[in-house]
């Protein structure tokens, strides 16, 4: 085997967490510095493994064109007379679905520790939980075998716990625990989906049942008995059903959404960023990978809710966001808006739709990381976000509105920024499955402008109020060093977004033909619509 | 002859009002006395049984049950009085330091 | 006669060391008048020789004692589990200040803990209603005396009338029961049940059925009391609270782990008709249906045990809820009646011996120092002591059943059983409820991290360097079990043969 790429970038933190731990806690520029270190080398990783990646091979249920893999037999329980062999593989592995989900989770850790800098409550315990949650992240976009996604799925939960109650706003135990606890009620649900899946997928290698997701692609092949063995049944319907909500809940859809403005307005500052940079893809990575390709025919017939489902968070989102006074809330509602569209680009299923939604995930990710962060900086300055109590910060802070006009506009996806990009693809698939729910959906653009600039117009235009004269000095060093890098993408990905494409078309392309081709396209719920 | 169902049925109705006893009564003691006669009831069935199926096996675990009641009984009574030394009552209403 | 003692003596020897522990100990006691730990050290020793002992247990079921007693590996597994949760206890009490105030009784306390380890160990073992009944009786009454140990304290002693009152009555009400199995069936042997349950069909009609299942319902009431299920449950968090702690955290797994061996075995093997050896699932004779029973009662207990625990201000007090939630899951395990169910269920003992006793654990250590077992006065206690923090985390965490700790291997393997077995309804409705049992262990964790305390005191409370070592202790394993869990799982599998009649 070469060199374990996946593994050293998974278990990267978890090193610097030790080291972090056994740091004295007086040491904070050492516990910063090593975080630091950790995250930029995730960075390197990250950068080498996409220029050492096979852009056509497709992946997702064909093991051998999986990249990177690394597989080594965990944990084997020898046959009883009773009972079947127990096998669980480590199973770590990348396609052109997870590719650009660990360039991100790099990139948005690395500028998140920056963020981070400004947290000035035991340092320690932040850094230590923060490289956990770190090391959670990567390992949900890296495993292939479903027992060990499902550990990284539920490890991030707990530090995200103590991240945000402890470190958060004044509601933090609220917030905290409701996202626990909805969290948990999704995770649960994927374990007995897991469970069940687990115990009708044989593997054909060895005879034994298996968590190996690719296996569980092929029911014809190795689903012969069992719960979920008979397409199109019933159980197989509530298990899809099941692992929608335990995703929707990630993602979070509407009406399973309540939790992120909380979590949302009381973390801090990198902790946002990191929720919806990172955490928020969850969910929409976790449909593709999990719920589309084993569950394929219920994808092809649950396309128009799923679609509705876009539409609604969409609109809704926007209609929200537009009512907030505080500028993190209306960020937070502006990522259930843009999270629907990229389950309407996935609900269209076909190349084009696809594309678009796994685009949109990376450019919300960069989109959303850098608001995030620039609603961080006026908050370290005046200790608000109300928006009414802001005016005139444009001659104030020059720098700081240029980064702000470039992550408005390319919220709001105007051409020549990338979230242009994402949500063209998105509405070029979507209109070809669906024009009806598409057109629709188009006013969430329409009310995506109108909060943005009137937000922009609130807080930039007008007169600064007397009281921030002397405490709104302009971006400092290390924050443009946050905010550059991801303008930069932004732009780049704009007008040239072919290496991103690139990455993922390929696997894309097959996860769609794949879906089709396993689910004839036949009766679909609420077809008529 | 007695029929059997007659020894059952008495001891049904002893091990019944036994239960309503413990469940109703506030007197330590008293629940105690009614533990006893749950007890003596089941000891009734026993025999019953026995002598019915000419099985001497439930007569034995008779004579077991009379002294595990004891033994019961005596460490029932010892609670009692470490609690009538704190509590000055025996009455389980004023046991209510622990609720819910 | 004697020839059938002797046979049956050579794979007794740790009952006979367990009982001659009890003898030895009560006579060091009266002899020496010590009073000292001198007693505690001897009982410490005398379970670790009957611990070395059971290694060399026959790998075959083996019926000794004329059908009274059964040495299988089931049963030898459970006592593994029994005998270290008391060696465990003895060594906590050591610790223990709350004992201390009881100086001058500390002595019989250690040989009370012998006679009940020994009563624990014979009812893994029972294989008749006599022997089931004597096992039992054996452990509740040395559980009262121990209960109401700190006879100064008078919610020790309220707790202690309230168990044997409880207590009494369940066991007069399981008497009850077996008396009229004994009627229906002419044997008090529980493979003899069984044949003559296979043989008679007068039981499966008229009046003597209502007879058998008003008797299976009776006997549940005796073993559900003994596991607090609900409703049989109201003594659990009343002696929980206060009895001594060390005392909680034995009745919590030892206690727990003797009776659903012996209930399994009373259902198992007296109620089975036919175990396919293939799927090593058992089927139960066509209308005695009391899986269907045990899973109602399994749904309720967990979901009453989790919603109570929401509302318990006492930490002790709401691991004792926690302790009933965790009997209804495991209970999930007898239901699906199958070999992988009991694995299941004893991976899970072997967890929830590691997160329970770790968490009395702490909760007496913390007790100890402040006096107090209220979660409220747990504020600020991240800061002030890490190791014991961190601990308690982990060990509330793994009760909780996320990884990366034992106890999501636990539930892992306890729902994968559920879910083999086609359960999926008792599936959810466990999963459910662990998502509800959550938010009261965060509220622990709440209180630890998320708030100062009271008065923003932020002095470190030291703790001795063996504290934070046994707590340690009991992390690694709560963590390195999540990985490699498989030498554990893979003894348990070995472990499932119990001692069946006619296979």
């Amino acid at each position: 085997m070469n060199f374990p790429f996946l593994s050293v970038i998974t278990f990267l933190p978890i090193l610097g967490m030790v080291i972090v731990l056994l740091l004295n806690k007086e040491r904070t520029k050492a516990i910063q510095t090593t975080a630091v270190v950790v995250t930029g080398l995730q960075v390197l990783l990250a950068v080498v493994i996409a220029l050492g990646f096979n852009a056509s091979l497709p992946g997702i249920n064909n093991e051998a064109t999986m990249q990177f893999t690394e597989r080594l037999p965990w944990i084997s329980i020898p046959q009883t007379p009773w009972f079947g062999e127990i096998r669980i593989d480590y199973f770590m592995a990348i396609d052109g679905l997870s590719m650009p989900m660990v360039v991100l989770t790099a990139l948005i850790s690395f500028l998140a520790v920056f963020a981070s800098f400004s947290v000035n409550k035991s340092i320690k315990g932040y850094f230590v939980m923060f490289l956990l949650l770190d090391a959670g992240m990567m390992g949900v976009f890296c495993a292939i075998d479903m027992f060990l996604f499902y550990i990284f799925w539920e490890v991030m939960l707990l530090p995200m716990y103590f991240l945000i109650g402890i470190w958060g706003g004044p509601r933090r135990e609220y917030a905290a625990i409701k996202f626990f606890i909805y969290t948990l009620a999704g995770s649960v649900l994927l374990l007995l989906v897991m469970i069940g899946l687990y115990f009708t997928t044989v593997d054909p290698a060895t005879g034994a049942h298996t968590f190996n997701m690719i296996s569980m692609m092929h029911p014809a092949e190795n689903m012969k008995e069992g719960l979920f063995a008979t397409l199109h049944s019933t159980p197989r319907m509530l298990a899809y059903i099941a692992l929608f909500i335990a995703f929707a809940i990630k993602v979070p859809v509407f009406p399973f959404h309540t939790w992120l403005p909380d979590a949302h307005v009381e973390a801090p500052t990198a902790i946002s960023v990191i929720l919806a940079g990172v955490l928020l893809k969850m969910g929409t990575y976790g449909m593709l990978r999990i719920s589309f390709p084993i569950f394929p025919e219920f994808a092809v017939y649950f396309q128009i809710p799923l679609m509705i489902f876009g539409f609604v968070n969409i609109v809704y989102g926007a209609l929200c966001a537009m009512a907030q006074t505080d500028f993190k809330k209306l960020i937070a509602y502006s990522s259930i808006s843009h999270m629907g569209y990229v389950i309407l680009g996935m609900a269209a299923l076909n190349v084009q739709g696809m594309t678009g939604a796994v685009m949109q995930m990376f450019n919300h990710g960069t989109i959303t990381a850098m608001l995030f962060l620039l609603v961080g900086v006026i908050y370290d300055r005046a200790h608000t976000r109300g928006l009414n109590e802001f005016g005139g910060l444009y001659n104030k802070m020059p720098l700081y509105s240029f980064f702000t006009v470039i992550a408005f506009f390319a919220a709001i996806g105007l051409p020549g920024l990338s979230g242009f990009v994402s949500e063209a693809f998105v509405f070029l698939g979507a209109f070809q499955a669906n024009p009806f729910w598409t057109v629709l959906s188009t006013l969430g653009i329409v009310l995506g402008a109108g909060y943005m600039l009137w937000t922009f117009q609130r807080v930039f235009m007008g007169t600064l109020p007397e009281k921030w004269e002397a405490v709104m000095s302009d971006v400092s060093p290390r924050e443009i060093f946050t905010l550059a890098p991801l303008a930069i993408i932004i732009l780049f990905l704009g007008v040239y977004p072919s290496p991103a494409l690139n990455m993922m078309t390929t696997s894309l392309d097959h996860l769609v033909r794949f879906v089709k081709a396993s689910a004839p396209a036949g009766q679909a719920f609420l077809g008529g619509f | 002859m007695i029929p059997i169902s007659h020894y059952l049925i008495l001891s049904a109705v002893m091990f019944t009002i036994g239960c309503a006893g413990v469940l109703t009564r506030r007197n330590a003691i008293i629940i105690f006395m009614c533990i006893e006669l749950m007890l003596n009831s089941v000891n009734l069935t026993f025999v019953a049984f026995s002598a019915y199926l000419g099985d001497s096996a439930g007569q034995i675990i008779v004579f077991f049950v009379m002294a595990v009641a004891a033994a019961e009984a005596a460490v029932g009574l010892a609670i009692v009085l470490a609690l009538f030394r704190n509590k000055k009552s025996v009455d389980i209403n004023d046991v209510n330091i622990l609720k819910w | 006669m004697p020839d059938i003692i002797f046979q049956s003596t050579k794979h007794f020897w740790p009952e006979i060391t367990l009982a001659l522990t009890f003898i030895a100990a009560m006579i060091f006691e009266f002899a020496t008048k010590k009073r000292t730990t001198g007693t505690g050290i001897l009982v410490l020793l005398g379970l670790a020789a009957a611990l070395v002992q059971l290694p060399s247990a026959p790998s075959e079921p083996v019926s000794i004692f004329g059908g009274m007693y059964a040495i299988d590996p089931f049963s030898t597994f459970f006592k593994y589990v029994i005998i270290v949760t008391g060696m465990v206890v003895v060594l906590f009490s050591f610790q223990s200040q709350e004992l201390k105030k009881e100086s001058g009784h500390t002595g019989e306390y250690y040989c009370f803990i012998a006679a009940v380890t020994f009563g624990m160990v014979l009812m893994t073992g029972s294989s008749n209603l006599v022997m089931i009944y004597l096992s039992i009786e054996l452990v509740s009454i040395t559980s009262y005396i121990l209960a109401g140990f700190s006879k100064s304290l008078r919610r020790s002693s309220e707790a202690a009338l309230k168990y044997v009152i409880f207590g009494a009555l369940s066991s007069g009400i399981m008497l009850y029961g077996m008396s009229l199995i004994f009627g229906l069936t002419g044997t008090l042997d529980l493979s003899g049940i069984r044949t003559a349950l296979a043989s008679g069909h007068a039981v499966t009609t008229g009046w003597s059925f209502a007879a058998l299942m008003a008797a299976i319902v009776l006997m549940l009431a005796g073993f559900g009391y003994k596991v607090s299920v609900v409703p049989f449950h109201f003594w659990t968090p009343d002696v929980y609270e206060g009895a001594p702690i060390t005392i909680t955290a034995f009745l919590a797994v030892a206690s727990k782990a003797a009776v659903f061996a012996v209930m399994i075995r009373f259902f198992y093997v007296a109620f089975f008709d036919n175990m396919l050896a293939s799927t090593g699932v058992y089927s139960s004779f066509r209308n005695v249906d009391w899986s269907m029973i045990l899973a109602v009662l399994s749904v309720l207990t967990m979901t009453l045990g989790n919603f109570v625990a929401i509302w318990q201000d006492n930490l002790k007090r709401m691991l004792a809820y926690s302790s009933i939630a965790h009997a209804g899951y495991m209970l999930m395990g007898v239901v699906v009646m199958s070999n992988f169910g009991l694995s299941a269920i004893m991976l899970y003992f072997v967890m929830y011996f590691f997160m329970n006793l770790g968490a009395f654990y702490v909760v007496m250590v913390i007790a100890d120092k402040i006096g107090s077992e209220n979660i409220d006065d747990y504020r600020g206690f991240g800061k002030r002591a890490p190791i014991i923090s961190v601990g308690l985390s982990i060990f509330l965490i793994s009760l909780t059943g996320l990884p990366p700790t034992a106890g999501f291997v636990g539930k892992l393997f306890l729902f994968s059983s559920v879910m083999a077995s086609q359960f999926i309804w008792l599936a959810i409705v466990g999963v459910l409820n662990s998502v509800v049992s959550l938010y009261y262990y965060a509220r622990v964790l709440k209180n630890m991290y998320l708030r100062e305390a009271p008065d923003g005191d932020e002095s470190p409370i030291v703790f001795s360097k063996v504290t934070s070592a046994v707590v340690i202790l009991f992390i690694i394993p709560n963590i390195l079990l999540c990985f490699f869990y498989q030498p554990v799982l893979t003894f348990a599998q070995r472990s499932i043969a119990i001692l069946l009649p006619g296979l």
